[in-house]
C-alpha cells in the first residue's frame, strides 16, 4: 500500500465518519434550536435506530427497504417521548430538562440491553454492497461510499426542505425569533413536535447506515452522543452551516486520530471541544445560540 | 470568607437551636453505631453511604447552591482517589494524612484549569464541557494501563494506620477504625460546608444561581465565584475520593464512569438539591436501593432511568420537599 493510497483512504474514511457525525448532529441542532431541548437521549435514539435496522434485515427484509423504515420507528419513539415527558418540561428550567433526558437515556438504553442483549450484533448487507470498488489505488469497500451517496442525499432533502418549503421557512424562522413566528398564528406546540420528530428520525437514519460501519452494541448510543455534542458545540448551537464544517472536521480528526494513536483519540477531541468553548463559545462561525 | 466589597449579608438563620440539637443527635448516633450493633456488613454499607452522601453534598454545592450542572462529578472523586492510592502504593504506604493532603492538592491541581474554562460559559455548555472533561478522564485512566492499572482497577492499596498526635486508632483495614474515621471525616465537612454556605459566600453562590446577570449588575464578579464555587465542590469531592480508597482499596474506571455520575445525580435528586443534608439523605436511600435492586434484576438502568425521569416530572424537590408537598396536598383537601 502507497502513501497515495493510505491518504484516499485515510480521506474517504473522515468524509464517512464526518457524514454520520453530521445527521447525528443535525438532528440534535435542530430540536435545540427549535424547542430549547438538548436531548441527551439522542444517541440512545441513534442506537435505537441501528438495532431496529438489524431486526428489519435479519426478519428477510430488503436492506432499503429498512433504510426507511427503521427512522420512522424511531420517529414514532420520538413522538412517544416528546409528548409524554419532554412537552411538560417545557417551562422548567434546561437544568432539569438536561437530567430529565439523562435519565431518559439510561431508560432507552436499558431497553435496549433488555431486548437485544449485550452481544455485538452485524446487519447483514445485500451482496454487491460488501465488494470493493477500486479508487486510485485503493480498493474501497462500496458500502462506505453509499453511506457516503446517503449522507448527502439526505443533506440535500434536509436543506431542500429548510429553504424551498413553507413549513421549512416557518420552522427557520421559528429557530430565530420563536414569538414573532407564535404571533403570526403558528401553534408553537406543532413545531416542537415536528422537530423532535425530524430529529428522531434524523438520529434513525444515521443509526441504521452506521450500523454496517461499526459494530452495533449498546454502548455505540453514548460515544455517538459525545461526538455529536462535540460537532454541535464546536459548530455552535442551532447553527446547521457551522455543524457541517464541524462534523467534517471532527471526522477528520478522529480518523487520523484513531490511524496514528488509537487508545487516546477521544481524549484529542475533548480537548478541541474545551478549547474552541473556551475562546469562541458560540462556535467557529459565531452562530450559536447559547441561553 | 471571601467578600469582594460587596456588602452581602450572611445568612444567620441556619443556626438554630432544633438544627443543633439535630445534628448533634444524628453525630452521636453514628459514632455509637458500631458500639452497640456489631454488623460487619451493615457498618460497611453505611460507610459507604456517608461516603456517596460527601459526594452528592458536594455536586449540591454546585447543583443547588451555584446552579450549574456537573453531570460527572465522579470524575473528582476517582482522581482524588487514584492519587491517594497511587502515593499509597508508591511513596508511603503509612502517611495516611499526607496521602489524603496530596490527594485534594493534587486534585485541585486538576480541577482548577478545567474549571478556568467550564466559568467561562455557563448553563448549558457548562452541563456539556464537564461531561466533556469528565469523559476525558475517563478514558485517560481507562487507557493508561501501567500507571492505573486500566480496566482492571488499581489493586493492592495498602491500610495504613489512622493515627492523631502520635494517637493510633487501628488500621483501615479493620472496618470499624474504617467507620468511624469516615463518620468523623463526613461530619466536618458538612460542618465546614454548611458554614461556608451560610457564609455572604453562600449568599453569592445562591444569588449567580437565581439571576447571573442581575449578581453581575451589582457587582459580582461572577465567573470568580463560580470558580470558587466548583473548587469547593471538587475539593469536598477529592476528601470522599480519599476515603473511598481507604475504604474499599480498590478503585477502577467504572467509578469514573458517567453511569456513576448520573447515579451521584440521582442522590442530589432523591435528597432535594439545595440542601446540603437532603443529598446526604439522598446518598442513603439511593445505597440501599441500588443494592437492593441489583440483587433482583441485572436490568436496572431501566429502572434507574424510570426514576430519574419520575422525579424531574413529579418530585422536582426530592425527599425534602415530600413535607411542603404534603402540606399543599392537605390543604387543597381540607
Amino acid at each position: 500500500m502507497g502513501g497515495v493510497s493510505t491518504a484516499i483512504d485515510i480521506t474517504l474514511n473522515s468524509l464517512v465518519l464526518g457524514g454520520v457525525f453530521l445527521i447525528v448532529a443535525i438532528g440534535l441542532n435542530i430540536i435545540y434550536g427549535l424547542s430549547r431541548v438538548m436531548n441527551l437521549a439522542h444517541g440512545s435514539l441513534y442506537a435505537l435506530g441501528a438495532y431496529s435496522g438489524y431486526t428489519l434485515v435479519s426478519t428477510g427484509l430488503n436492506f432499503f427497504v429498512a433504510l426507511l423504515l427503521a427512522p420512522l420507528l424511531v420517529g414514532v419513539a420520538g413522538l412517544l417521548i416528546e409528548r409524554t415527558v419532554i412537552a411538560p418540561m417545557r417551562s422548567r428550567s434546561i437544568v432539569y430538562t438536561l437530567i430529565l433526558t439523562y435519565g431518559l437515556m439510561f431508560f432507552i438504553d436499558g431497553l435496549i440491553k433488555y431486548t437485544w442483549g449485550n452481544e455485538p450484533r452485524f446487519i447483514d448487507l445485500p451482496a454487491f454492497m460488501r465488494e470493493t470498488l477500486p479508487i486510485l489505488g485503493t480498493h474501497y469497500p462500496v458500502f462506505r461510499l453509499m453511506t457516503l451517496l446517503i449522507t448527502a442525499v439526505v443533506m440535500a432533502g434536509l436543506m431542500l426542505f429548510l429553504s424551498r418549503t413553507k413549513t421549512g421557512m416557518t420552522l427557520r424562522a421559528s429557530s430565530t425569533i420563536p414569538e414573532m413566528v407564535s404571533c403570526l398564528g403558528v401553534n408553537m406546540k406543532y413545531v416542537h413536535i415536528g422537530a423532535f420528530v425530524l430529529g428522531s428520525v434524523l438520529a434513525g437514519i444515521a443509526g441504521i447506515i452506521a450500523g454496517p460501519l461499526t459494530t452495533i452494541d449498546p454502548i455505540m448510543g453514548h460515544e455517538m452522543l459525545i461526538s455529536s455534542f462535540v460537532v454541535i458545540v464546536i459548530g455552535g448551537l442551532g447553527s446547521l452551516r457551522g455543524a457541517v464544517i464541524a462534523a467534517l472536521l471532527i471526522g477528520a480528526v478522529q480518523t487520523l486520530a484513531e490511524f496514528f494513536i488509537t487508545d487516546l483519540a477521544m481524549v484529542i477531541v475533548y480537548m478541541l471541544m474545551a478549547i474552541i468553548l473556551a475562546i469562541k463559545p458560540r462556535g467557529i462561525l459565531g452562530e450559536g445560540k447559547f441561553e | 470568607m471571601m467578600i469582594d466589597r460587596t456588602s452581602i449579608p450572611a445568612d444567620t438563620k441556619y443556626l438554630t437551636p432544633a438544627s443543633i440539637a439535630a445534628i448533634a443527635v444524628v453525630a452521636v448516633a453514628l459514632v455509637m453505631l458500631p458500639f452497640v450493633w456489631d454488623n460487619r456488613f451493615y457498618i460497611s454499607l453505611i460507610n459507604e453511604m456517608l461516603i456517596f452522601g460527601l459526594l452528592a453534598m458536594s455536586l449540591d454545592v454546585l447543583l443547588g447552591y451555584t446552579g450549574l450542572l456537573s453531570f460527572m462529578h465522579n470524575a473528582y472523586l476517582g482522581i482524588g482517589a487514584y492519587v491517594v492510592g497511587l502515593f499509597l502504593i508508591h511513596i508511603s504506604p503509612t502517611s495516611i494524612w499526607f496521602a489524603a493532603l496530596v490527594g485534594i492538592a493534587a486534585t485541585s491541581l486538576i480541577a482548577l484549569p478545567v474549571g478556568w474554562v467550564q466559568v467561562r460559559t455557563g448553563g448549558l455548555a457548562f452541563a456539556l464541557l464537564t461531561l466533556a472533561f469528565g469523559m476525558m478522564f475517563h478514558t485517560v485512566v481507562w487507557k493508561w494501563y501501567s500507571l492505573t492499572g486500566g480496566d482492571d482497577g488499581l489493586m493492592g492499596v495498602p491500610t495504613p494506620e489512622v493515627h492523631l498526635f502520635g494517637w493510633s486508632l487501628g488500621t483501615t483495614g479493620d472496618p470499624k477504625v474504617m467507620y468511624l474515621t469516615t463518620v468523623v471525616v463526613v461530619g466536618l465537612c458538612y460542618l465546614l460546608t454548611r458554614r461556608i454556605i451560610h457564609s455572604p459566600f453562600g449568599s453569592v453562590l445562591e444569588a449567580i444561581r437565581e439571576n447571573e446577570d442581575r449578581a453581575a449588575f451589582v457587582g459580582i464578579n461572577v465567573r470568580r465565584y463560580k470558580l470558587y464555587g466548583w473548587m469547593l465542590a471538587c475539593m469536598l469531592a477529592s476528601i470522599a475520593g480519599a476515603l473511598f480508597i481507604l475504604y474499599k482499596g480498590y478503585i477502577g474506571p467504572t467509578t469514573m464512569s458517567a453511569f456513576s455520575g448520573a447515579g451521584v445525580l440521582m442522590m442530589v435528586l432523591l435528597g432535594g438539591m439545595g440542601t446540603l443534608w437532603g443529598p446526604l439523605i439522598g446518598a442513603v436511600i439511593f445505597i440501599y436501593i441500588s443494592d437492593y435492586i441489583s440483587t433482583m434484576t441485572e436490568h436496572w438502568e431501566i429502572y434507574l432511568g424510570l426514576v430519574v425521569i419520575l422525579l424531574v416530572l413529579f418530585l422536582p424537590t426530592g425527599f425534602v420537599g415530600i413535607g411542603d408537598h404534603l402540606k399543599r396536598f392537605l390543604k387543597r383537601k381540607g
